[in-house]
């Protein structure tokens, strides 16, 4: 690793460090946060008392947990990608279209999540479809909008040179559009990434059927004041939304990064 | 080859260009020199049929338009050899397109993508790109504004050369009075805004030309005209 490589690291140790600081502070400054029959952590577990409450149980219904939110943010980012992308493009196909369109997206943009969860959990029952409906509904604005942004600011000398080329629409919209809009979609894939997570996690909530996701483990834990399990699902879970964000930028870096230099 | 009729043209209500009519023989360079913002992009396009005028007629009989833009406009995700081919016909025209890319010196770029050539050779590909279509018209406008004059004087030498070998019609758009005059046999004077042709000056000067003709009393002389017409129309 060479000394270039080693400085770039230095500012996010330091953070993590301040953080870390942070935790310990609030561990030992909260009053009653220590049982005093054995000295387990009530409220906020320090980090190094952080896996004293796992059990096997509890490690296997995290690691289920885990899965099911996994597998539903996935599934709906990948939902989220086509419908978002196919939506851009049709948006970005004509300007009546657009102002059809753009208005529902907003409102379903502008929707909490919280609000829309028990109207589809209503219209399809508990099931990992509605819970991917969920999903899909809360990650897939920015990549539509991204989409239709990105075929909106193609330069029109290119646009140009596909008429001047006796292009079809379908030619064009391969080899113009879609690759001229992949910056861009990228940028509203690392956001909808982040958003798939929080939306299989928030939705879970409210599926009280069925095995536990995330989002209803962690309510578990709270409500049976279980602070470390607690604590190791909420980690858990940003852990899996740094997953998602990483790798659409990974994606990006393979696919955008090499010809791209704004 | 080319002829346009009597066209005109207006943006929301502000006429861009009125009027003007202009035929281009087979081989011939036309340069149409005017203040910026007289109309010469509208009339290029509208001469490619990028633009319908609201008046007039355009006609292009059985030519084959090529048309070069202000910037190179290459498409930054296909490699210098795809861009290259981007227009050609078909597979067999690969090694043409090589043999222009030989000619441009981008033969050994043509792995590179497009962010990382020079300006130079950013437009030098835009040119290759142009005439792997193998044109019979070539419009292009203001193709080496955003050039230095180095690279810009490298160029013409290399569009005469590629001329002389390969004949094409072009119609020129420039600001530059000397470019027009080196490289055309006629160069015609817009004026400001409603874009109107007011004169025409024939070039009198032998082809091939050579570099060192920039400074001949003569070709001053032909600049001279075409600034005076400039200045007669109100630029």
């Amino acid at each position: 690793m060479s000394a270039s490589r080693t400085k770039r690291w230095r500012a996010p140790l330091a953070s993590v460090s301040v953080f870390v600081g942070l935790w310990y502070g609030l561990a030992y400054s909260l009053d009653n946060n220590f049982a005093s029959s054995d000295g387990s952590a009530l409220i906020v577990p320090p980090p190094h008392k952080l896996f004293e409450g796992l059990n096997t149980r509890t490690v296997e219904r995290i690691a289920t947990a885990t899965g099911i939110s996994v597998a539903t943010a996935f599934t709906g980012l990948i939902i989220a990608v086509v419908l978002g992308s196919a939506l851009g493009l049709f948006m970005a196909s004509a300007r009546a279209v657009e102002r059809a369109i753009w208005p529902w997206l907003i409102a379903v943009q502008v929707t909490p999540v919280i609000v829309l969860t028990p109207i589809i959990v209503r219209i399809f029952g508990p099931s990992f479809a509605a819970r991917v409906f969920v999903t899909v509904v809360v990650a897939f604005f920015p990549i539509a909008s991204n989409v239709l942004f990105g075929v909106r600011s193609i330069p029109q000398s290119w646009r140009d040179l596909f008429v001047l080329r006796g292009a079809s629409r379908a030619v064009t919209i391969r080899e113009l559009w879609i690759p001229a809009s992949l910056p861009s979609f990228f940028a509203g894939l690392r956001i909808s990434a982040g958003l798939a997570v929080i939306g299989s996690i928030v939705g879970d909530f409210f599926f009280t059927r069925g095995d536990a996701g995330l989002g209803r483990l962690i309510n578990y834990f709270f409500l049976d004041t279980r602070s470390g399990p607690m604590f190791v699902t909420a980690l858990i879970a940003s852990f899996v939304g740094f997953g998602f964000f990483g790798v659409a930028g990974l994606l990006r870096k393979l696919f955008v990064d090499p010809w791209h230099k704004p | 080859m080319l002829s346009i009729t009597a066209v005109s043209h207006s943006f929301n209500g502000a006429p861009a260009i009125t009027d003007v009519s202009l035929t281009v023989q087979p081989g011939e360079i036309v340069a149409i020199v005017g203040p910026s913002g007289c109309g010469k992009s509208t009339l290029l396009r509208i001469a490619a049929s990028l633009l319908s005028p609201d008046a007039g007629e355009v006609h292009t009989t059985g030519a084959r338009l090529g048309y070069i833009f202000q910037e190179p406009a290459l498409l930054p995700w296909l490699r210098v050899r795809d861009n290259a081919t981007l227009l050609a016909d078909a597979a067999s025209d690969a090694p043409f397109v090589e043999s222009l890319l030989a000619r441009a010196g981008l033969t050994e770029h043509r792995d590179k993508w497009p962010h990382e050539l020079s300006g130079g050779m950013k437009m030098r590909l835009s040119l290759v790109r142009t005439m792997a279509a193998r044109p019979s018209v070539v419009l292009a406008d203001e193709p080496f504004g955003a050039l230095d004059q180095i690279t810009r004087h490298h160029l013409h030498d290399e569009l005469l050369a590629l001329h002389s070998t390969q004949p094409f019609a072009m119609v020129l758009v420039t600001h530059a009075i000397d470019e027009a005059v080196y490289l055309a046999d006629r160069v015609l004077t817009m004026s400001p805004a409603p874009g109107r042709i007011t004169a025409t000056t024939t070039v009198p000067l032998a082809r091939p030309r050579h570099a060192g003709l920039r400074y001949d009393a003569n070709f001053a002389a032909v600049c001279g005209k075409v600034a005076a017409s400039l200045t007669a129309a109100g630029a």
